[in-house]
């Protein structure tokens, strides 16, 4: 009889399932769609940043041939949307930011449409403006929100141990503060809905580009008014994710209601200006960040303060002083730490979950000063953060418990690929030499979730699997393929159970009426916990397929496995059976059996307690960076010419999937640190296009030298960890280490763009600060 | 985007994908919309109007343009080819194949203007290195994949491994 | 957005011309600017649009003896790839290898850049160096009349030349420099591409013992025009080109120019990065 050997698709480089068709052409976004009788929806947003609305007349764009609805505030339930219910879909008593959806039309042609936009009348009365977030916390500032209190959205503080008596014990106590600027999502397909209503059934479907399918429903039908079970999602394939579709945005319900009133599909798509102007940002902030140190280069204690600048409106990005705090807190063995930040109000665009999710933001202002840190006790820097650097087994003082933990190994396996601290007292050396072309290296870490997060009530994910008659696996799963290649990934974990080819594999993530629920696409979760939740499903499955197996051929169910679509002995893997005829079997026999199996994964963390304690992950990632960049001080443009990455990735699922992720994540943080700036003026984005908002082109791209650092997580798939997140997060304090290495300037400001680096050379720059001018 | 249902119209033909066209065009709409909105060929996609991102990249008489930019009656009497076009065509495969043995593809809004402008940059530098490769790539804006397996594909058609 | 009434695609100069006579016409060459605009509502088509695509001989470079002739239809990869100008110009060469992308190259036209008259258009600045004149034609009487023009007096402001609507660009002549005449071009950024111009600056002169004579500067993104710099040429001019002088002529460029701020660059920083940029390129050409 043959034989079959284990074959595992485990750490292959596996390409991804639907790349085919992408790369053909015939892969259909929501942009590609087109319903019979659709009409196409257009906003008209508000030409002012801070007016109260005396007026609207919208009578001569009803008039108009090829109209069919036009709505504005009073066409819409009362409902909000956001986090802090604060952001009317379309705004009927006053406008807050350039933004702002005041109207909106579906017509037969996007022409009309926008002719009719042209033909709505608005008077306004102006208010007074804010666009400092400094000024919004003053005590006398205008409010933004007239039904809130103040204009802090949001407000976080957190201690453990005490850091002002700590402080005390320190020799070295650094204080900076550290400004970072907007930069947005910029996936290169825009935002897009079409929203189909049936007027007969009240069923509404909406082929939706988010990311968040079930929660999406949830708040759908809060702020439709709407039976949730009347709601259909259906996601096609979406033109990059990033973090920017987490939240409803008016755009959504707007397009829902314009289908109700036209009773036609209505089809909303941004255009690139609108994209830029009116979809979210990473929150701008002011970090002020106090750090003591002792003479033998032990940290005593970390205070660090914030303020973040929300824009108008809440969305659940103004949660990142969560993941902020983590890093505040656990990141480094701290013993004494405080830590507060407030998100305010502004009449600034708003901020929203961008990758990361705050934790740029705070690893750029820690990784900073733990150079200056180094520098104040005379260590190397690779020296001094193994010297603080947490370890496996370790609880933190917020909670955290790094059941696993590779960051020693990142640090180490980075330095000594790069040649980091050779390089480092060398290129000090050189600072004062001629030559007007500096070279620098820099390092920065970073720890995030792995394994989830829990902040809604369930993180977990659901999945069924269905075999067919043919040895055929269909996983139905509530985790969404964003591009990152989830779906890829959950096939290999299922085919490692249940033996089968990946050819016999089909994912189903796109339809809510089908599949079961996910808490969504963020965090850095879903091969984490749609991962488990897939192979809990498979693990069910093939207890099934090998009892049945079992039955047929006598042999103990424990010593039969399956491998190569067959069913075969354990031990010697000769073949019992085809995989295909025992399903038949099952199915057709006296007590037919189909072989479905369904399995929900909630991962072992804890929420977080009012004092933001708990273990909110099921694992951590971590990470090191080592940049080389050349500063050319005669006109302040900085080259990256090189990264050497590890990363602690739990075990390697797919390599090629993961090495595509890193290195995705490195240049959007090359991005975020050297070339891209959403400049906004007056509340107005002046950026609107690639042409000034500079993405990295293909040219400027850095070599790069990953490290995988295999932990085995005992709680990940097959011992993985998530890391989508992970490799945008410290670049931009790498590069500023960097920097300061070439040329002995440290600049507190991102991004690096040429004229502020040339300035700060200069002396021209002034340090930030969190009190207003 | 500019198109007018009211504005003067004009019959043009090409060669589109190895197949003749007919079709009247708006005179001041873009081939982007012409393609997309007219001829259902949806793999040329909108990145930003404004030729600075790639996406909408298409063969224009075998050198690559910007779909966005080039006004639908210019197309007359020309030879077009899509990415769909690059899919009819064996002779491509192995370029396509690159793209998916190599992990080129993330969320795939790039990939169809990645694939013409890899398509021209090879037609005339079957060999080239990988610095002519980033080159060749320049006006493609990709978020999600930071490039290097896209170069990575395109090299392996190229032979290259500098 | 007004309404176009009329679509012309004339097969040569005098249909073209017969056309523009008859006024209210927008040209259309490549049309890598003209959506653009007319998308931003910058620019509103005129009642006829004449594609001149189709016309004939106003594609390519010819060798006419004392002078190269580019047809206004030359596109900026026909540049990129021509050995004429890379012999003669090699400042053209560079310049439109650093112009945008692969595919605007290969769309936009020599005279789509040179009549959208942008102070950041990367060829002019080169053709500004290199003496270029462009070419125009026209028939007022019945009869193809043309003229020329030094580039260096045919902008008068951003997106103004001295063209008449009744006049088509039809070439641009560049005469051959002498021999032992060096040029080239720094264009200002951190990328090869898919960048405007915050300043360039283009130097050209023969080159004899370690000095410049038949010096010619000029500047882009620093004044409405693209500038030609006159007390930096003169302080160029036959000077021996060591680092003391190259600093002296770098800080004479710097007080030449008075730029503007805007989204890209403060005013401040693109003086400053004249003076930077001219050393490069002094630098570069007297090695």
């Amino acid at each position: 009889m043959p034989t079959i050997e284990k074959e595992s698709l485990i750490g292959k480089r596996v390409p991804k399932m639907d790349a085919p068709e992408k790369a053909a052409g015939r892969t259909r976004y929501v942009h590609d769609m087109n319903l019979p009788g659709q009409l196409i929806g257009k906003i008209l947003r508000t030409d002012r940043i801070h007016a109260k609305i005396l007026s609207m007349d919208t009578s001569a764009a009803e008039a108009l041939p090829g109209v069919k609805a036009v709505i504005t505030a009073k066409d819409m339930p009362a409902k909000m949307l956001g986090l802090n219910n604060d952001n009317p879909p379309l705004k009927g008593d006053k406008v807050r930011a350039e933004r702002d959806e005041i109207a909106a039309v579906a017509a037969i042609t996007e022409e009309i449409a926008l002719e009719a936009l042209k033909l709505i009348k608005v008077e306004y009365e102006d208010l007074p403006t804010l666009f400092d977030p400094r000024e919004s916390e003053k005590e006398g500032a205008p409010h933004i929100q007239e039904s809130k209190d103040s204009n802090v959205c949001m407000e976080f503080e957190y201690e453990h141990g005490d850091a002002a008596k700590a402080e005390t014990e320190a020799d070295f106590v650094i204080e900076d503060t550290f400004k970072l600027h907007y930069v947005t999502h910029a996936c290169m397909g825009v935002s897009g809905v079409i929203a189909d209503f049936d007027n007969i059934t009240g069923n509404l479907t909406l082929h939706s580009n988010t990311q968040v399918p079930f929660l999406h429903k949830r708040e759908f039908s809060e702020v439709l008014e709407m039976d949730p079970s009347r709601i259909r999602i259906i996601q096609p394939p979406i033109g990059g994710g990033f973090g920017s579709k987490l939240d409803i945005y008016p755009f959504e319900p707007i397009a829902v209601i314009l289908a109700k009133k036209s009773r036609c599909p209505v089809k909303i798509v941004f255009t690139r200006e609108e994209e830029f102007m009116a979809s979210p940002t990473r929150q701008p902030a002011y970090i002020n960040l106090r750090s003591g140190v002792k003479k033998d280069g032990t940290i005593t204690s970390r205070v660090f303060d914030s303020l973040l600048d929300n824009g108008a409106y809440t969305s659940w990005g103004a949660t990142i002083p969560f993941v902020m705090m983590q890093t505040a807190s656990s990141f480094y063995r701290v013993t004494d730490c405080q830590y507060a930040t407030k998100a305010v109000y502004t009449n600034n665009p708003t901020a929203g979950s961008f990758r990361g999710y705050g934790n740029l933001q705070a690893t750029f202002a820690i990784e900073q000063h733990m150079d200056k840190m180094a520098e104040a006790v005379g260590m190397d820097p690779l020296e001094f953060r193994l010297k603080n650097a947490q370890e496996a087994g370790e609880v933190t003082g917020q909670g955290m418990h790094f059941k696993t933990c590779g960051f020693k190994e990142c640090l180490s396996t980075a330095g000594e690929k790069s040649d980091f601290s050779r390089k480092f007292a060398e290129n000090n050396a050189n600072r004062g030499n001629g030559n007007p072309v500096k070279k620098g290296i820099g390092m920065a870490s970073m720890l995030h979730v792995g394994g989830g997060a829990k902040i809604y009530p369930s993180d977990g994910c659901g999945t069924i699997l269905k075999m067919d008659d043919f040895g055929h696996v269909t996983i139905l799963t509530g985790a969404s393929e964003i591009g990152q290649g989830s779906e890829t990934v959950l096939s290999q974990l299922v085919c490692e159970e249940l033996g089968v080819p990946l050819s016999a594999v089909t994912v189903v993530n796109n339809d809510t009426d089908i599949t079961p629920w996910d808490v969504g696409v963020h965090a850095s979760r879903t091969t984490f916990i749609g991962g488990n939740a897939a192979i809990g499903a498979a693990k069910l499955a093939k207890a099934k397929v090998l009892e049945s197996a079992s039955q047929v051929s006598n042999i103990p169910a424990d010593q039969l496995d399956m491998r190569g679509g067959c069913i075969v002995r354990a031990d010697d893997g000769e073949v019992i059976m085809q995989l295909g005829k025992l399903l038949r079997g099952m199915h057709f026999k006296d007590k037919a059996e189909l072989v479905t199996t369904s399995f929900y994964y909630e991962p072992p963390s804890v929420h977080q307690d009012k004092g933001f304690k708990g273990d909110v992950s099921a694992a951590y990632a971590w990470a090191t960076h080592v940049v080389e960049v050349e500063v050319d001080t005669e006109t302040g443009i900085v080259t990256l010419d090189k990264v050497t990455a590890a990363h602690d990735v739990g075990r390697v699922l797919n390599e090629m999937s993961l090495e595509g992720q890193i290195e995705g994540g490195i240049i959007m943080g090359q991005g975020y640190a050297l070339t891209e700036d959403l400049l906004v003026k007056e509340g107005r984005v002046i950026t609107p296009n690639f042409r000034d908002y500079k993405m990295v082109t293909a040219p400027e791209i850095p070599e790069i030298d990953l490290s995988f650092i295999e932990t085995q997580d005992g709680e990940g798939p097959q011992g993985a960890k998530g890391v989508g997140e992970a490799p945008s997060i410290c670049m931009a304090a790498a590069v500023g280490n960097a920097i300061y290495n070439a040329t002995g300037v440290r600049i507190y400001e991102a991004p690096y763009t040429p004229e502020k680096v040339y300035r700060a050379l200069k002396g021209a720059v002034e340090a930030p600060s969190m009190a207003a001018e | 985007m500019s198109a007018n249902k009211k504005m003067l119209t004009r019959e043009i033909n090409f060669t589109l994908n190895g197949s003749p066209v007919q079709v009247s065009v708006p005179v001041a709409e873009n081939a982007l919309i012409m393609l997309r909105e007219e001829l259902n060929l949806t793999g040329t996609k909108y990145g930003c109007g404004e030729g600075e991102c790639g996406a909408c990249s298409i063969l224009m008489d075998g050198e690559s343009v910007n779909a966005c930019l080039m006004f639908a009656v210019d197309c007359d009497g020309r030879e077009i080819v899509t990415v769909e076009g690059l899919a009819q065509d064996e002779v491509n495969d192995q370029l396509r194949d690159a793209f998916v043995e190599k992990g080129a593809v993330q969320c795939g809004f790039c990939s169809p203007g990645m694939m013409i402008a890899a398509k021209a940059l090879l037609d005339k530098k079957p060999n080239a290195n990988r610095d002519e490769i980033k080159r060749g790539l320049e006006g493609n804006i990709c978020r999600c994949t930071g490039y290097v397996k896209i170069i990575d594909a395109v090299a392996a058609v190229s032979g290259t491994n500098q | 957005m007004s309404e176009i009434q009329n679509y012309e695609t004339p097969n040569s100069v005098s249909e073209a011309a017969d056309i523009l006579a008859k006024g209210d016409v927008t040209i259309l060459a490549g049309g890598t600017d003209l959506m653009v605009q007319v998308d931003a509502g910058r620019v509103e088509y005129k009642s006829t649009l004449m594609n001149i695509r189709r016309v004939e001989g106003l594609r390519g470079i010819s060798d006419e003896g004392d002078h190269l002739r580019v047809g206004a239809l030359t596109t900026i990869t026909d540049l990129l790839e021509s050995d004429l100008i890379a012999e003669h110009g090699t400042i053209l060469t560079e310049a439109a290898d650093a112009f945008a992308s692969v595919q605007i190259r290969n769309a936009g036209t020599i005279g789509g850049n040179i009549s959208n008259a942008s102070p950041a258009g990367d060829t002019l600045v080169p053709l500004v160096v290199l003496n270029a004149e462009v070419e125009l034609a026209s028939k007022p009487n019945g009869s193809i009349v043309t003229r020329t023009i030094p580039i260096k007096d045919y902008f008068t402001g951003p997106g103004k030349t001295k063209k008449e609507d009744s006049e088509l660009l039809v070439a641009v002549i560049i005469p051959k420099p002498a021999a032992g005449f060096v040029s080239t071009f720094d264009k200002f950024g951190s990328r090869p591409a898919l960048d405007i111009s915050t300043v360039s600056v283009g130097l050209g002169g023969v080159l004899k013992d370690g000095a410049l004579t038949d010096v010619r500067v000029a500047f882009g993104a620093v004044a409405p025009v693209p500038l030609k710099a006159t007390a930096t040429e003169a302080a160029t001019e036959g000077k021996k080109l060591d680092e003391a002088t190259i600093d002296a002529i770098a800080a004479t460029a710097k007080d030449e120019v008075n730029p503007i701020d805007d989204v890209r660059a403060t005013a401040w920083y693109r003086k400053e990065m004249i003076e930077s940029s001219m050393k490069k390129v002094l630098r570069h050409v007297s090695k």
